[in-house]
């Protein structure tokens, strides 16, 4: 038979990347298995082979990572966890990755099918070695600017077999709101340096105009271009290992077995699903707000108040994978909460793929295992190219805990109580940029409190302080990092766990953890802003897990203008988490212009002596408080996470702290206390059904403030939504929301 | 750990187990399928009453038999109805739309909503003023039907034993129903 050539190119048609594509995804609708292939040959043949074979595929991408830090790397790039290399196959489908940030593994066939649907294959040519790098959420699936790819592929004459791919979260992305985060955004022209999948070098080195475009079109380009370098000096190993590994295997038994692994660990992911969750329908919400109102003067369009909705229903397939439908959730909008199905997955994808893609090869075995549905016109599906994704983390961070929090309650009604856990915590960053004394410019963001949240409350113990996140794969117990401490104008007045701060309950959430910021020598100009999870306006969730309440979303306290000079000559006696200035103010010890944000604050220009103080990393609760042992609220006063007053208030403990640090408990006045708590549920309540009538009446005559009616009816713009939203408040269909 | 056996079950559920215990649990590499059944024999002994338990839903709440009925039941007794019925709709409300009293239930006084665009719902039972769920919402929000479990499925296929009773209607959500008749 005569060989089919590709026009253009110098390929019989089945070695093309177009072909490849195509063949995979006819295969699988045909058989429901991972390129068809039914049986797994080459691991019944030889197991032992086989196997061998794969840990050397894993050794490849675990040595990149552990290497190419220490290669070349930004501080940030360098101590942080959040980066990830990967060995994909020739359509960009996961085989193996690093320890990291491993959901990424959604992204990368979106990169690569882009390339391949716009014929990068003939222009500009898709060769052994060349490079790539991408940040665009629209194209290569990124959550967000932030996370920078490279992209490197791997051809043996001329076919190409793999890819080495990478992934790390940049110092700075190049928004005129300076950081990783930009809250201030309106449309993808604010995203910062934003680019498409392209062609930035060939034989395993960097074009130079790419480094220019690093130092031109970011605040930190000396630190973005040591990142590049580290993508790439570990894609550039893994280049060499696959070349290595194909040539010792040979490159029809390496192309097989690629398809068996992921065919297998698909098999093994669906079994985990099966052996653990419950089909059924799980609702859950949750809320984002963002207060641009009286900030986007020059773009009017995008001067208002909008509360984001998030709404999902977890459930199950025909075979037992997960299926989650996003629908009600809010229409795109002018602000930076948008995002794009590629990177709307990576979040999704954070905590199905630990849970999950366990006792087996974590591979895309995990993606062909969860339909997750954005509609078109939503904020994971924008019905426009020019959406603003540049904070989409926050929401995509949200809904993947939804997923969890599903999940959670699964392990919890099958009776796998170890597992279960309310799966939430939030995160912050601080960032901005200045201007030194001697004039030089830079940008920054502050991560410590992004990579050390707490674990929730498990139905059957506490949840601990940072010792965990939902947001990245590698927490780093929030530590504060070299480059951290060395951001010029932040100096720590404080940073510890904030006493009381987390989600109550029978077993209460881990306690979030909190840091003062002092301004010092801030030479000519300094802007700070934050990015990150859902601020203290709405909790982190919109349910708690079963009587528990869900965790406080995060706390931002400025002060300018204080008198911290003046408390240190005196004593020394300083405040060191946010509830404490907020504390020493309202007692009159720290003065100055004292402002608690429950939304993203404006960008604050900030001076010598200024504050700003943050907490965040708290999770959520777990049952009924009045049902807490009064001896762990003891022990949560006597340890320092619980203020004696709201122990009172929340567990009717009532008790005190001496001197020495003894707590003594009151007895007789707890039972009383308690018995007070219990009595006013009954005297504060009311069936639920008579509530549900008063309510109705509201809905049905609009008394409900303006911007939540505009939630509501953007959130009605979902045919599925207004469905569920008309039935359960009974309103007609010709009722105007 | 290959298994989990009723005594070291019946610890984790009353929250008197070890951590050494939790970790040997959580590195089993397959999950113990029986489990479930250990635990529905576990929870069928703390009750006081004698529906079949099919499935707990909360730490209060479980979906039992009642006759030909499948509701929701507390352990204290009190009874929600139908299980495709939100059992919310069942329980008794308290709304905290107040900055005050939403700044009861979170600390510092800065981590609590914002009463001007939130509400906390506390959801008691009436029967034992238990706190079963909380949701902090905005105004106007439908209550969220936390777990809908299809258990004619769960039953037939993940456990290989299917109820006696099994009909497409089971798994039929009769909120809106029930919310029609009011």
């Amino acid at each position: 038979m005569a060989t089919v050539m590709k026009e253009g190119l110098r390929l019989p048609l089945e070695k093309t990347l177009a072909f490849k594509l195509s063949e995979r995804d006819t295969t699988y609708e045909e058989t429901g298995c991972y390129w068809g292939t039914k049986e797994l040959t080459l691991k019944d043949q030889d197991p032992i082979k086989y196997e061998q074979f794969f840990s050397r595929l894993q050794s490849a991408v675990f040595a990149a990572r552990e290497k190419a830090r220490y290669v070349a790397a930004s501080p940030g790039g360098r101590e942080m966890g959040e980066s990830v290399w990967a060995l994909a196959t020739a359509e960009g489908d996961t085989l193996a990755m690093s320890l990291g940030f491993i959901s990424h593994c959604a992204a990368f066939p979106v990169s690569i099918k882009h390339m391949i649907d716009n014929d990068f294959e003939e222009n500009p040519g898709i060769n052994d070695g060349d490079v790539f790098g991408t940040d665009d959420p629209l194209t290569s699936g990124a959550p967000h600017p932030g996370d920078t790819y490279t992209l490197v592929p791997i051809a043996v004459e001329g076919e190409v077999i793999a890819w080495a791919c990478s992934v790390n979260h940049i110092m700075e992305a190049g928004a005129p709101q300076a950081g990783s985060w930009p809250v201030f955004t309106v449309d993808t022209f604010m995203d910062g340096f934003v680019f498409p999948p392209m062609k930035t070098g060939e034989n395993l080195r960097q074009a130079k105009w790419w480094e220019t475009l690093w130092m031109r079109r970011t605040r930190a380009g000396a630190m973005n271009i040591l990142d590049d370098k580290m993508r790439l000096a570990g894609c550039s190993m893994i280049h060499g290992s696959i070349h290595e590994i194909a040539e010792e295997y040979g490159v029809e038994y390496y192309k097989q077995a690629c398809k068996e692994i992921i065919e297998e660990s698909r098999r093994m992911i669906l079994d985990n699903m099966r052996s653990t969750l419950i089909p059924g329908r799980y609702e859950g919400s949750c809320f984002r707000i963002s207060m641009l109102k009286g900030q986007q003067k020059i773009w009017k369009h995008a001067d208002k108040n909008e509360m984001v909705h998030v709404h999902t229903m977890f459930s199950q397939d025909e075979k037992g994978g997960i299926v989650f439908d996003t629908e009600g959730s809010s229409r795109w909008g002018y602000h930076g909460f948008n995002g794009y199905p590629g990177g709307s997955d990576v979040g999704l994808y954070l905590g199905i793929t630990t849970t999950f893609a366990h006792s087996c090869k974590a591979s895309a075995g995990v993606n062909m295992n969860v339909d997750s549905i954005y509609h078109e016109g939503s904020i994971y599906n924008p019905d426009t190219e020019f959406a603003s994704c540049a904070n989409i983390w926050a929401q995509s961070m949200q809904m993947q805990c939804l997923s969890s929090s599903a999940i959670h309650r699964n392990f919890f009604m099958r009776g796998y109580l170890e597992e279960a856990f309310a799966p939430e915590d939030s995160w912050d960053g601080v960032q901005g940029s200045g201007v030194l004394e001697d004039g030089t410019p830079y940008g920054f963001t502050n991560f410590e409190w992004v990579g050390g949240g707490a674990m929730g409350a498990y139905p059957f113990k506490d949840g601990t302080p940072c010792t965990w996140a939902q947001h990245t794969q590698l927490c780093n117990v929030g530590n504060s990092e070299e480059f951290e401490y060395l951001i010029p104008p932040l100096h720590h007045l404080g940073r510890k766990l904030e006493p009381g701060y987390c989600g109550h309950g029978k077993y209460r959430g881990g306690v979030g953890q909190s840091s003062v910021h002092w301004m010092q020598e801030t030479g000519q100009r300094l802007g700070v802003t934050r990015g990150g999870s859902a601020t203290s306006m709405t909790s982190y969730l919109a349910a708690g897990m079963n009587g528990g309440y869900p965790a406080p979303g995060v706390i931002t306290v400025t002060a300018l203008n204080t008198n911290i000079p003046d408390l240190i000559k005196a004593d020394g006696d300083t405040p060191t988490t946010a509830g404490e200035v907020l504390a020493y103010a309202e007692d009159g010890k720290l003065t100055g212009d004292i402002t608690s944000w429950k939304y993203d604050p404006p960008e604050q220009s900030m001076g010598d002596n200024d504050l700003w103080a943050n907490a965040a990393g708290a999770s959520g609760g777990w049952g009924d408080p009045l049902e807490r042992d009064n001896s762990s609220v003891v022990e949560d006063i006597r340890i320092g996470q619980l203020p004696e007053d709201f122990a009172k208030t929340m567990y009717g403990v009532v008790a005190s702290k001496d001197e020495d640090g003894k707590v003594t408990m009151d007895a007789a006045a707890t039972k009383q206390e308690q018995d007070a708590l219990c009595a006013s549920r009954k005297e504060n309540s009311k069936p639920a059904v008579d509530w549900w009538k008063e309510q109705k009446a509201k809905v049905e005559s609009h008394t409900i403030r303006e911007e939540l009616l505009d939630m509501y009816r953007s959130s009605t713009s979902f045919a599925g939504y207004d469905k569920h939203y008309r039935n359960f408040w009974q309103l007609d269909d010709d009722f105007e929301i | 750990m290959d298994i989990v056996d009723k005594g070291l079950l019946q610890q984790l559920v009353e929250g008197q187990i070890s951590d050494i215990d939790v970790d040997e649990m959580r590195r089993m590499t397959k999950k113990d399928p029986e489990r479930f059944w250990t635990y529905l024999d576990v929870l069928q002994e703390k009750v006081t009453w004698d529906n079949k338990i099919l499935m707990r839903l909360n730490d209060h709440l479980y979906i039992v038999m009642n006759g030909s009925e499948r509701i929701v039941k507390c352990d204290c007794g009190q009874e929600y109805g139908d299980y495709r019925v939100n059992w919310k709709l069942h329980a008794d409300i308290q709304v905290r739309d107040t900055q005050d009293s939403m700044e009861k239930v979170y600390y510092p006084s800065a981590a609590a909503p914002d009463a001007d665009w939130m509400e906390v719902r506390e959801f008691y039972c009436p029967g034992c003023t238990a706190q079963l769920a909380v949701e902090i919402v905005p105004p106007g929000y439908p209550l969220i039907f936390e777990s809908f479990p299809d258990l004619d499925r769960f039953y037939r296929e993940m456990m290989g034993k299917p109820l006696a009773d099994e009909s497409p209607d089971w798994f039929k959500d009769k909120t809106t129903d029930f919310l029609a008749a009011l």
